[in-house]
């Protein structure tokens, strides 16, 4: 199998965190044996290339962040300029975001799942999995540790049925937290994780209070 | 306020707008937005606006004063051609950058995570489009991108049925 990964993300590759679960979910398709090729559409210089990989491959995956409910706008613009091609093409996604909840990204994952046909290619599913936001935020080393689980669903993808897996599905974790974690999560929000924002903005030289207003 | 933010190709935000007026809506509660030459990059996902320039988006380009209107507005309107079934990017790099109106800060509201909103108004949103688009997707759309700003959605209108979108309005 040769896949070639397609990164949606408009961030540039060095803050990604899609790249990094790209990394992950590529050392998972290695270990099977199977070769890939990424790219990445943050930089447009680099979209003829894309696309000409696009057209030449039949094994697609783009790996991208949720935007507002859906896909970034970057991502829309890349695939208007797809060609139209046939079903020997397959695509699959892997949406990502910060939001940790499977309910948050399902809106996303519509559009995904009905993107294929206007395209005129197959659909190989979308693995879906939020929790993300922080990934940037953490040295290399953690940031290993933490998108680790991806290599196992890079294992699976070289069996060869895409995310339309159990397994693919389960990945995603609960679809809304219980009560009880809600409530526990809700105060660690209004303590210790409006310090630890601050926190990390104060190290990205940010002296004033996140929740600043601009405009009266 | 009712703020229109008209991306298509044949500029329909003009006549929509004229259609409001000419049903009575007051002309100083109205503002239209056509973007064409505009320069409107899409968004990065730097998080300056939450991290580091809270509020304030990095891009310097016309998006700015848009933020702000849309900011203070009670209804935006996207008037939008479509793709895919779905908004056209044009129209989708101006809600992907209302970020600064969002802060880092997090809650729970109806059982699932949201940001907490850096104003006190939001704004209700409502679609009018053009082409082939997916009335059900778009629908679902404006109702879960409106859940995120604690606002409702106004509903989604093909351009041929704008009267329908134009009651909303007054």
């Amino acid at each position: 199998m040769h896949v070639v990964i397609i990164n949606g993300s408009p961030r540039v590759q060095k803050y990604s965190n899609t790249d990094k679960i790209i990394a992950s979910f590529a050392k998972g398709l290695s270990k099977k044996g199977a070769s890939f090729e990424t790219y990445a559409i943050s930089n447009r210089k680099s979209w003829e290339i894309i696309r000409d990989a696009y057209i030449k491959n039949e094994e697609i995956l783009i790996a991208l962040p949720l935007y507002v409910e859906c896909i970034p706008g970057l991502l829309l613009e890349f695939l208007e300029t797809l060609p139209r091609k046939n079903e020997h093409t397959r695509i699959s996604f892997l949406l990502q975001s910060g939001f940790a909840e499977g309910c948050q990204l399902r809106c996303g994952e519509e559009f995904l799942a009905k993107l294929p046909e206007y395209l005129g290619v197959r659909y190989g599913g979308c693995l879906v999995k939020g929790d993300n936001f922080g990934i940037r935020l953490l040295n290399e080393e953690k940031q290993e540790q933490i998108t680790k689980p991806y290599q196992a669903m890079g294992e699976l993808f070289t069996e060869g049925d895409g995310f339309l897996r159990e397994e693919a599905k389960k990945f995603t974790g609960p679809e809304y937290f219980p009560l009880p974690v809600r409530l526990i999560m809700q105060l660690v929000f209004k303590t210790f994780g409006k310090k630890m924002f601050q926190k990390a903005a104060a190290s990205w030289g940010c002296a004033v209070p996140l929740d600043k207003k601009i405009w009266g | 306020m009712v703020l229109m933010i008209d991306t298509t190709i044949k500029h329909i935000g003009k006549q929509i707008a004229e259609e409001l007026l000419h049903n009575g809506g007051n002309p100083a509660a109205l503002e239209l937005i056509d973007t064409a030459g505009m320069n409107i990059s899409h968004c990065v996902g730097c998080n300056y606006c939450w991290l580091k320039t809270p509020g304030i988006c990095a891009i310097k380009d016309d998006y700015t004063p848009i933020l702000k209107k849309m900011s203070k507005a009670d209804q935006v309107w996207l008037i939008s051609d479509t793709h895919f079934g779905f908004l056209s990017y044009q129209t989708k790099n101006i809600v992907d950058r209302v970020m600064p109106l969002v802060t880092m800060y997090l809650k729970f509201k109806d059982g699932q995570m949201r940001h907490v909103m850096r104003y006190d108004h939001q704004p209700d949103i409502g679609i009018i489009y053009t082409g082939d688009g997916d009335q059900a997707y778009l629908e679902r759309w404006c109702g879960r991108t409106a859940l995120n700003f604690g606002s409702s959605s106004l509903g989604v209108f093909p351009a041929e049925n704008r009267k329908e979108a134009v009651l909303c309005m007054l």
